[in-house]
């Protein structure tokens, strides 16, 4: 028992260091990419974007369940972004509220018999609308399915353009966002099959008339500690990711497709918890079997703000519903894992969310009470221990500080000092004791799973212009 | 077996006693430490070098713009500033952001300081003699002067071996806009092939050739296929009525791509020469010409390419029809004899793309009031029309065959 116990911690020591040295090795990758891309946007004029003939049209679509308090200002702000072809489709996905009829109001909608080819089944479209006032505005009214999956299959059957953006309705895009996220697609149209742009916290920043007037950090500090969280998770995770062309995760809440493919697999996975991810996963799977030659990219520059929770309890069930996500299209895509037709997302990006990932809150909460088990057992070195904890700690630290100094060096969103001197000390509280309550609650969301417990509960909000507030679900689960 | 997973075991616990992670684990803290700390302190200096930078930077540029008209007719000596790197690159900033909102008589006024200043020629030579990225700066900032000197150093980089600063001289020539550098990319592209993406080149080749879309013609004679296909698709973009009969000789060409182009372009050209060969476009076997073809029908605003236009309402793919019944709804003086012969067609999906187009357009009210205007349309014909329009559905055939047929009779 002893043995198995100093087996046991020894192997977690391990599994930290190895965890902890391929952040590192994602976090240099991480400054050189970024750098890279700072540069090669000197070259690139926005303006030209604008004015080109070649500039694909984009179809936006926007899910909307009960977002009557935000929609209008939120479909304002996406017919207002800049780019030449623009398309809005905005799906309310049976809303009981007066999400519909403020649309009405505001847009002046129109029945009208467009052509609507259930390429992707989804639930029923009882109308179709078309703005008076703007008729890039497209508006489907359709039957609720209980997933935001659903709703965005919808909108991608009705969709007449070549790229697809996927955005949350309750998320605020800057004004030049989509072209920014277009700028790999222009690029290399043939290889660029799909981009996502960084997601950002946008509680504690003030909003006028949807659009983001002041970037401040929020107040408090589980919210503060996301930022943190978001900064790592894309600024080093998924830009490091994305160089090695073995990036996984695209935002639900912010990302371009190319509309063929993604009704090529089949859409959205309406039953599934995460289905950003699972559609990554998917358009992996089909463009390797095809042998196709492709990328997947992540453009750091063009942001997407979105709400994050802001008390403990939101956090936890979002964190949970996360971890059944990440499990729920693991599981499926199992097949994958070192299969050499798969290439580096088999043998590299799937090992590693499986070993680093899911199974994380399994080791560590694993290795806390094998330690405790040693302690009560006087098998424990004390010496060992706090060797251990300090190392895993300072390590850690490198990680998050890296993120804020990555983020000092390259988007500089937080112009305070006061914001930055937060930023910072919320790097040293991140590791304790949040990354354990965190991962008591991903070991929850693994056990709700495992029982069968895979209903997805919508959380309270209070729209755009109310940033500071309690909660939504996004899905942009900032996984590395 | 259990005896060898002992075995295993036991070695296993061996091999990590043996390692003995304590003395490497108190180096690693310490490193760690010491890494935390520097990192901080990078942060910090970053911070504090940069309020003090721009301070200094916004100062001098304060200064340089309450001096400007001076500074740039020569008043305040170059020589006062040219030998200042940090001044230089404010003064170079400032007149390249005014140059990309420039009219032309201050874009003139503004190369001419470029000149005389020599701040061309140093860019010049900064974007022949640096490498990589310095030559990438380099070579951004010589394309947003758009002078015709940048050209030749623009092309030269051309040849680079980096993706990233070949993209960057093509850009860079883009923004010359100048038939000159069009010239220079089509060598290029003689010469080595496609060595950057498509879009990017059929970009840059677009602003470059819109002036003198001539300069294509030669090219597209003789390149590859692959370089045919990019050329055809800008040739589709800038070709306008004065390349007249050269276009025609691409309508049966072999290339699919080369062939929407050139239905692409035919709608800048003469309707009466245009209008036979977008016909026959129209039924191209592959969908995207015929998509072109039937775009570009409508573009001509021609009267006479609305039989073209019902035929292809009909089209087996839902792009075309969708384009096509567009187009028809554009013919706005002909709209009820269109709808006539729409659902004279008796083709339902033509019927439904037309009826979307309308929807789209929001003009199925004003048709309505138009037929009910109407006194060409008989009152048998005009119910059946108005119940079409108001369900969207086509008349049961067997009921209505007779009425159908008289509407087919009555089609323009």
């Amino acid at each position: 028992m002893i043995r198995f116990l100093e087996f046991a911690n020894q192997a977690l020591f391990y599994y930290y260091l190895a965890c902890n040295f391929i952040y590192l090795t994602m976090l240099i990758v991480a400054f050189k990419g970024s750098a890279s891309h700072q540069r090669r946007l000197q070259s690139v004029s926005l303006d030209s974007i604008k004015r080109s003939p070649l500039s694909p049209p984009i179809s936006i679509l926007t899910p909307a369940h009960n977002e009557q308090e935000s929609i209008s200002v939120a479909v304002q702000n996406l017919l207002d972004l800049d780019y030449p072809e623009l398309e809005v489709i905005v799906v309310n996905d049976g809303s009981t509220d007066q999400t519909f009829q403020t649309l009405d109001e505001r847009f002046v909608l129109r029945p009208i018999r467009a052509v609507y080819i259930q390429q992707v089944k989804t639930a029923a479209v009882k109308g179709m609308y078309r703005s008076d006032r703007d008729p890039r505005l497209l508006v489907l009214d359709k039957e609720a399915a209980g997933s935001k999956a659903d709703a965005v299959n919808a909108g991608l059957n009705a969709a007449t353009s070549p790229y697809v953006c996927v955005v949350d309705a309750d998320s605020v895009l800057e004004r030049d966002a989509l072209m920014r996220i277009m700028i790999p697609v222009l690029t290399d149209p043939d290889r660029v099959v799909s981009a996502g742009g960084i997601v950002r916290v946008l509680n504690g920043a003030e909003t006028r008339g949807g659009r983001v007037s002041r970037i401040r950090l929020p107040r408090k500090s589980i919210e503060v500690i996301q930022v943190v969280e978001y900064l790592r998770a894309f600024l080093i995770g998924r830009e490091a990711w994305a160089r090695a062309n073995m990036l996984m995760i695209i935002s639900g809440a912010f990302g371009v497709f190319r509309t063929d493919l993604v009704r090529a697999v089949g859409g959205y996975r309406a039953q599934a918890i995460g289905e950003d991810f699972d559609l990554v996963a998917r358009l992996h799977r089909f463009l390797r079997d095809q042998q196709a030659d492709y990328k997947i990219e992540f453009v750091p520059d063009p942001v997407c703000w979105t709400e994050v929770p802001s008390d403990i309890r939101s956090l936890g069930r979002q964190r949970a519903r996360w971890q059944k996500g990440l499990l729920d299209v693991l599981w499926p895509n199992r097949d994958m894992l070192f299969r050499l037709r798969y290439g580096r997302i088999g043998v590299l990006a799937l090992p590693y969310l499986w070993a680093f990932e899911l199974l994380a809150p399994v080791i560590e909460v694993g290795g806390i009470l094998t330690i405790l088990a040693a302690a009560c057992l006087n098998a424990l070195s004390r010496e060992f221990l706090v060797q251990f904890l300090f190392f895993g700690y300072a390590f850690a630290t490198i990680i998050s500080i890296g993120s804020v100094l990555q983020e000092e060096m390259t988007y500089k969103r937080y112009n305070e000092w006061r914001d930055v001197a937060r930023l910072l000390t919320h790097c040293f509280f991140e590791h304790f004791p949040y990354r354990q309550i965190n991962m008591l609650w991903r070991l929850q969301g693994l056990w709700q799973y495992l029982r069968g417990d895979r209903e997805w509960k919508p959380l309270k909000r209070r729209g755009l212009d109310a940033a500071n507030t309690d909660t939504k679900a996004p899905s942009a689960a900032p996984a590395s | 077996m259990r005896s060898a997973s002992v075995l295993l075991m036991g070695s296993a616990f061996e091999t990590f006693r043996r390692i003995g992670p304590a003395a490497f684990v108190v180096k690693a803290i310490l490193i760690a430490v010491v890494a935390d700390v520097v990192l901080l302190g990078i942060i910090l200096l970053r911070r504090t070098y940069r309020k003090w930078y721009f301070a200094r930077r916004d100062a001098k540029v304060f200064e340089f713009r309450q001096n400007w008209d001076a500074l740039i007719s020569s008043e305040i000596p170059f020589e006062t500033w040219r030998t200042k790197p940090f001044e230089r690159r404010i003064i170079e900033d400032i007149v390249l952001d005014k140059l990309e909102a420039a009219g032309p008589d201050e874009s003139a006024r503004l190369l001419g300081f470029l000149r005389a200043s020599g701040l061309i020629d140093k860019l010049i030579f900064e974007a022949r003699q640096h490498l990589g990225w310095r030559r990438h700066r380099a070579l951004v900032a010589l394309g947003r002067t758009r002078s015709p000197e940048s050209i030749p150093a623009l092309s030269e980089a051309l040849r680079d071996r980096a993706l990233e600063t070949r993209l960057a001289a093509l850009r860079g020539l883009e923004r010359t806009a100048s038939p000159e550098a069009g010239q220079q990319i089509l060598n290029w592209m003689s010469e080595l092939g496609l060595r950057v993406p498509p879009l990017p080149l059929q970009s840059a080749l677009i602003q470059c050739c819109a002036e003198r879309p001539q300069i294509l013609l030669a090219h597209l004679q003789h390149a590859e296929p692959t370089t045919r296909e990019v050329l055809g698709r800008v040739l589709g973009e800038v070709s306008t009525p004065s390349l007249g009969i050269e276009l025609l000789r691409f309508a049966d060409d072999d290339l699919a791509e080369l062939r929407a182009a050139a239905a692409r372009a035919l709608a800048h050209t003469n309707p009466s020469m245009a209008l036979d060969v977008l016909d026959s476009l129209a039924q191209d076997p592959v969908w995207f010409v015929r998509l072109r073809a039937v775009v570009s029908l409508g573009q001509l605003r021609y009267p006479g390419a609305v039989p073209q236009l019902l035929r292809t309402v009909g089209d087996s793919h839902r792009l075309v029809r969708l384009r096509a019944a567009e187009a028809l709804v554009d013919f706005r003086a002909e709209r009820i004899p269109i709808f006539q012969s729409v659902v004279a067609a008796h083709d339902r999906y033509g019927l439904h793309a037309f009826l979307a187009a309308l929807d789209n357009a929001g003009l199925v009210a004003t048709l309505r009031v138009e037929l009910e205007a109407s006194p060409q349309v008989a009152d048998n014909t005009r119910a059946i029309l108005m119940e079409i329009l108001r369900t969207g559905q086509l008349p049961v055939a067997r009921v209505v065959a007779s009425e159908i047929a008289e509407l087919a009779t009555s089609r323009p």
